[in-house]
């Protein structure tokens, strides 16, 4: 069984980059009517499933009969720590620890590592296309790998990624458009990654944390 | 006075080879001057947007190599939008128009076009070195054109750029008759290469001494490269994957034995920790080892490794390694001078495998150390006044604590004491990176004692102006200050505008400073630039002086207000 992600164009309202940093957070939330493109099921396919061709439809039904469903933890930060990110900038940072969504706390250009350097380590997590077309899920550090199927608005070719190589909705959305940006030529900040919870509900990712 | 004719000095300006030496020897007098400038073959530009290549050319005649840099350090880190500049076409064509004999040019943070790789291959006939250091704007077609070109190629090296592949046959451009390669680092390539190109060219290349490959070279094509150079000083593995039991690889076992000239090895872009054995031999006469890709190798398989190395100088490590890695390299590594950690999972929920205590051990095992960067989980003031009696030889210390405001767990203080006990200790230190919890009093102690200081960088501390003024009023070496997020506002930037013409340049964004403060600075300061960079273009709509800015980054330059920037940068 595997979980789908979508990676949709924006409606006009371009936001400026999946930085949860900027008030790009609060304009992807006032923004309506996503065009959301594909659907992933809330749940974590086990070793043992078996994927089958199947419609997304059939996908999902199968999904939350099957598949034990972890649900995905409520995200705890609020969208007023993001605008008063830089008054209380050392309040959010004394949270780590505690709080599960990091993600809320990352900080554009910390820790400074080279953007290259970065985007060496999201290479390597990514499998590479021999890999991702057969079943085997890999062992790797982290334990059993979670493939899911990634399809970008505009491009036929369906990717596979490794879900659990990734530790934040931004790794995972610029790992997919370094990967999609063979097939078309996309300028980061106008992708969305969306996904489909077992409710059958369009969702940005994001919202959620990332465990 | 001179009683020597000019040739004589001439002669005598030869030996003096380092830019400092030179631009003093051009002060003495008029005479000294005139022959200097045209003796100068060598120079060096740190901020390209500090002269014109005009006038470059007007006073250096003679000149061979020429190095740039353009973008601040923290476009580095995305803190610079794309398109601020740093263009190298102006500087590529107003050469290219001129009778400059080019031989050299090495780069860095500067944008790059396929057009000016184009135009700098056709221009310059004895053109020998191209060193492109986290550059962009290029693509391989830019490559084919210098491999074509340049006919006595001797060095292209590529580190760590953003490379458009198209995965044309650049390799294959280079003609038959090019033998001259000495160097050839094309790692940060994503893209597949030509690989029996590949092997001609090292084939044809008997002065090759340093081969960094990408990750689409295979172990095979590795050491077929290896059986044709074994004369290689330097080499940087692409990808090391294969079954250790294998044909190939036993070839490449005898292959790496005989490369006994290797002392410098990186690369394992990707890497089978099970075939490190084969590299074991060569181990004992490395300088530099890289390992700073490989998250799949640590450790046992790290340690054994790392205890081959004695005669290591420079370790670049990722944080897999533990403290216990550190102990070994603190037990075996005695000739280490420098060392780099980076982290592995730079957003991972507090997993760095290092702390300050693999710190502690390498400071106690290798009293050579001078270099250090160190991405780690946690600091104590403790750890770093050990650190700073142990090693007294710090040149450059940068410190990354991958939680910016954390304290020293221990005692919960501010690190101020530790850092205080590192510049008082280092004498000779040049270049500092803060992080941690930190108040006024680390600044204190930073204009105090760290006399030599060049370059600063700070990030989430301080508590007031007071901070900055310490350091602007202590350091008078300082030639680069680059500041985020601290408190630091009209009041520090005002105090003392003069001293900003003393320095290469100042970087402060997420701070206090207002546009009137900044505009204050330009008004009173004409030979600097000083810019401001509004991505959201918020000023637009508000020009009120009272206004925080954003990101403002100032530069001495003696050409003044440059032509090229974007509609967000307006340079007051």
């Amino acid at each position: 069984m595997e979980l789908q992600l979508g990676l949709a164009l924006p409606t006009p309202n371009m936001v400026k980059g999946f930085d949860l940093n900027n008030h790009g957070l609060d304009q992807l939330k006032e923004m309506g009517g996503l065009e959301a493109w594909n659907k992933a099921a809330g749940c974590f396919a086990d070793k043992d499933c078996v994927k089958s061709k199947r419609s997304f439809e059939q996908a999902f039904g199968n999904f939350t009969e099957e598949c034990r469903t972890k649900p995905l933890l409520l995200w705890s930060g609020q969208p007023n720590e993001e605008e008063d990110h830089k008054d209380q900038k050392k309040a959010t940072f004394s949270t780590t620890d505690e709080n599960d969504a990091e993600e809320d706390d990352q900080v554009v250009g910390w820790p400074p590592i080279k953007t290259w350097r970065k985007k060496i380590f999201q290479q390597q997590q990514q499998p590479r296309v021999g890999r991702a077309e057969n079943n085997r899920v890999a062992e790797n550090e982290n334990g059993r790998s979670i493939y899911v199927k990634v399809k970008m608005e505009g491009v036929a070719i369906t990717r596979k990624v490794d879900i659990k190589l990734y530790h934040s909705y931004q790794s995972l959305t610029n790992s997919l458009i370094t990967m999609f940006a063979k097939d078309k030529k996309c300028d980061e900040d106008d992708y969305i990654l969306t996904y489909q919870d077992k409710e059958g509900d369009w969702l940005i990712a994001g919202d959620i944390p990332w465990q | 006075m001179n009683y020597f004719p000019d040739e004589v000095l001439e002669h005598v300006f030869d030996f003096i080879t380092s830019h400092k030496d030179r631009n003093s020897v051009s002060l003495v007098c008029k005479s000294w001057h005139k022959i200097e400038r045209y003796s100068r073959q060598r120079v060096f530009i740190g901020n390209c947007y500090s002269i014109s290549p005009e006038r470059l050319i007007a006073r250096f005649p003679g000149l061979k190599s020429l190095t740039l840099k353009g973008k601040p350090h923290f476009a580095d880190f995305n803190l610079v939008p794309h398109d601020w500049g740093g263009f190298v076409y102006p500087w590529i064509k107003a050469l290219a128009k001129s009778r400059i004999g080019l031989e050299e040019l090495r780069l860095k943070r500067m944008v790059v076009s396929d057009e000016s790789l184009e135009l700098l291959s056709k221009s310059f006939v004895n053109f020998k070195s191209l060193v492109l250091v986290s550059c962009e704007g290029f693509t391989t077609d830019g490559l084919a054109a210098i491999a074509a070109n340049c006919r006595f190629l001797r060095e292209l090296d590529l580190q760590e750029n953003e490379v458009d592949d198209h995965r044309g046959h650049w390799l294959s451009c280079f003609p038959e008759s090019c033998t001259s390669l000495i160097s050839l680092n094309f790692a940060c390539l994503r893209g597949e290469v030509n690989l029996g190109a590949l092997e001609r060219l090292v084939s044809r290349s008997p002065n090759l001494k340093s081969l960094r490959l990408n990750r689409a070279v295979p172990l095979d094509t590795l050491q077929k490269l290896l059986m044709r150079a074994p004369q290689l000083v330097d080499l940087g593995i692409g990808s090391y994957v294969h079954d250790p039991f294998s044909e190939v690889y036993n070839k490449l076992k005898i292959a790496i034995q005989r490369c006994k000239s290797i002392r410098s090895l990186s690369g394992f872009l990707e890497v089978a920790p099970h075939c490190m054995s084969a590299i074991y031999p060569i181990c004992g006469n490395l300088t530099f080892l890289n390992l700073s890709y490989a998250p799949g190798l640590h450790g046992n398989k790290l340690m054994k490794l790392i205890q081959h190395c004695r005669k290591l100088q420079r370790l670049w490590i990722l944080d897999c390694i533990g403290d216990k890695g550190l102990g070994v390299v603190a037990l075996t590594c005695k000739e280490l001078q420098e060392l780099r950690v980076f982290p592995s999972d730079p957003f991972g929920a507090g997993n760095a495998a290092v702390t300050e205590e693999g710190l502690v051990l390498v400071s106690a095992g290798c009293p050579k150390l001078n270099s250090l960067l160190y991405f780690c989980q946690q600091m104590t003031n403790a750890a770093l006044i050990t650190v700073a009696k142990n090693c007294p030889n710090f040149i450059r210390f940068r410190l990354c604590i991958l939680d910016p405001i954390k304290p020293d767990p221990v005692t919960n203080q501010p690190l101020d004491e530790g850092f205080g006990a590192i510049v008082q200790s280092c004498k000779g230190l040049k270049r500092l990176s803060l992080s941690g919890l930190l108040t006024d009093q680390v600044f204190l102690y930073i204009g105090m004692y760290a006399e030599q200081l060049e370059m600063l960088s700070i990030a989430f501390a301080a508590d007031s102006d007071k901070g900055m003024l310490y350091v602007l009023n202590g350091c008078k070496k300082l030639r680069k200050l680059e500041i985020r997020d601290c408190p630091f506002g009209d009041a520090a930037l005002l105090e003392d505008v003069g001293k900003y013409e003393t320095m290469r340049s100042l970087w402060m964004s997420s701070c206090e400073v207002t546009l009137g403060g900044c505009k204050s600075v330009a008004e009173k300061m004409p030979s600097l630039n000083v810019e401001i960079i509004d991505e959201c273009e918020q000023m637009e709509f508000n020009l009120d002086d009272k206004q925080k800015v954003d990101k403002m980054y100032l530069y001495r330059t003696l050409v003044g207000h440059r032509k090229d920037a974007p509609e967000y940068v307006s340079i007051l």
